[in-house]
């Protein structure tokens, strides 16, 4: 046997050659020095390199709930901060800033309604029970890598399908009008005409009632950057972590590596609140509670601009909650429905969203 | 019979977070692009679950590669990033710098050598390789060797120049 190739000891010792292979390699090895020497050295490299491609790696955070992803595709960041503006002028041009309507005009409009608002909205009256999170992430699936998309991939019409089929004037009516302005900024690669037509269709043909207009247009209305107004926890009890964890049932969730300030309970409904430091001079809440509850947090504190509004229920239980100039987004981590609350971009905090854990 | 989808998603989930990071280099988009590729494996129901996952995952990281490389220039920094959550800015620095050097490193191998690597580090067999790359399976490990030499010797000769950064 002459002297063995390199890719003979790689694949040895990834332990990935054959055992004939294997067997004549290692009596080789027992009588050539050279090769001996030579697996060392590439030994050395495989680990060396192992080492180097280790070195760049994402910090790993537990998958969601795989349930999640069934309906659930995610969206790129990127693509949104992209739908928003296309979304923001598009909803500005079709005179959709129904926000003049508010009886808070006289808030600050330099930043138009911001469009997550209508995805956020969206899915509010659906049978199911579902995070609202899923609903922005159906939505733009056409807007996704339109051009791959495997082949047999059935699931192609998504969102569209659904707001069309379910049927009936509804509240999320915003959601469509978002989809359909998200439809209309992706046409150009990925042409679902039909889908699109039919959702101009609805919405041309008076689908957005009056009062589900008023509705629609209540919570799209924030500044980016505003400062937070007095938190409708301030004043809940201040509790212990053991105590937090008897009420939730599990270990309460936050962000790992932000400094906890404090564990509240909303006295009414046994709901947590966890306060957390981003930095000094910002802190972000983060309520949660066991789910499958009722939803707990009324708008209580923005009872002026929603007191008339009589919000149906279905639409708080979706857990779809703003005070104004605040943003507060749901999802699931564990048995524990989640929210998030502060003083930060809708962006920045659905991003932080994502990264809520059970605290260690 | 398809896989059970939820043992291979427990198995191969933070592998192919990390091979699709290595590809778009951009952690949260690769989370996002792996549950992504879970889904339509939830809708598709792939005989072979986990090879399946790779392909596409690979054929949306290329597409991503290119529409991120039109996007960048859009791109604004968030307030908070979510990597400032977990790590000092000191070692945020060092963090980037390595995976700059990384990531130059990969570039300099070729698309097959650097998509084998990839996928053996994802934990994919020789044979797993071999069908995902069109290799024979008798050429993986030769191709490993080089491509593992080349990364190696790039990477040095990245940290003796000390310019030399992504280019991306």
């Amino acid at each position: 046997m002459s002297h063995v190739d390199e890719g003979t000891l790689h694949a040895y010792l990834d332990g990935e050659l054959p055992p004939a292979e294997r067997t004549a390699l290692e009596t080789h090895l027992a009588d050539c020095a050279t090769c001996r020497a030579t697996l060392t050295e590439e030994r050395a490299l495989r680990e060396r390199a192992s080492t180097v491609l280790g070195s760049a790696r994402p910090a790993e955070r537990p998958a969601p709930p795989l349930e999640r992803l069934r309906r659930e595709p995610k969206r790129s960041p990127w693509r949104v901060r992209r739908s928003f503006a296309w979304a923001a002028s598009l909803a500005l041009a079709l005179g959709l800033g129904y926000s003049l309507r508010t009886p808070r005009a006289s808030t600050p409009l330099q930043t138009p309604a911001e469009p997550f608002a209508f995805m956020q909205k969206g899915g509010t009256s659906t049978q199911e029970e579902k995070p609202q999170s899923q609903v922005q992430s159906q939505v733009p699936s056409h807007v996704q890598a339109p051009a791959q998309r495997p082949p047999n991939d059935r699931r192609a019409p998504r969102a569209e399908d659904e707001l069309v089929t379910r049927g009936a004037p509804r509240a999320d009516s915003s959601a469509q009008v978002a989809t359909r302005v998200r439809g209309a900024a992706a046409a150009a690669p990925a042409p679902r005409l039909a889908d699109s037509i039919r959702l101009e269709a609805r919405v041309a043909s008076g689908a957005l009632a009056d009062a589900e207009r008023d509705r629609a247009a209540a919570p799209s209305l924030f500044v980016d950057g505003a400062p937070a107004p007095t938190s409708m926890a301030a004043n809940w009890p201040v509790i212990s972590r053991r105590v937090a964890k008897t009420i939730l049932g599990e270990e309460p969730v936050g962000l790992p590596g932000l400094e906890t300030r404090t564990f509240r309970r909303d006295p009414g409904t046994n709901a947590v609140v966890v306060e957390q430091a981003l930095d000094s001079s910002t802190v972000i809440q983060i309520f949660q509670r066991p789910a499958g509850g009722a939803y707990p947090y009324d708008s209580s504190e923005a009872a002026p601009a929603n007191a008339s509004r009589a919000r149906p229920r279905a639409n708080e239980a979706e857990g779809l909650f703003r005070e104004r100039g605040n943003r507060l987004f749901a999802r699931f981590v564990r048995g524990l429905r989640v929210e998030i609350k502060g003083p930060l971009s809708a962006d920045s905090l659905n991003r932080l969203l994502e990264q809520v854990a059970p605290l260690p | 019979m398809p896989d059970d989808i939820a043992e291979v998603y427990r198995n191969t989930y933070p592998a192919l977070v990390r091979f699709l990071y290595r590809k778009v280099w951009d952690a949260e988009r690769a989370e996002d692009l792996a549950q992504e590729a879970f889904a339509r494996a939830l809708v598709h129901r792939p005989e072979n679950t986990r090879g399946w996952l790779f392909v596409v995952a690979a054929n949306m990281a290329r597409d991503e590669a290119r529409r991120a490389a039109r996007e960048k220039r859009h791109l604004t920094l968030l307030k908070s990033e979510p990597d400032a959550v977990h790590s000092t800015p000191e070692d945020d620095i060092d963090a980037e710098t390595r995976t700059k050097r990384v990531r130059a490193a990969l570039d300099e191998l070729t698309p097959r050598d650097r998509e084998a690597l990839l996928l053996w580090d994802a934990g994919m067999s020789y044979d797993e390789i071999a069908v995902q790359t069109g290799l024979a399976r008798g050429a993986i490990g030769t191709t490993l060797a080089r491509a593992r030499r080349r990364l190696v010797d790039a990477y040095d000769a990245g940290l003796e120049g000390g310019q030399h950064v992504a280019r991306g």
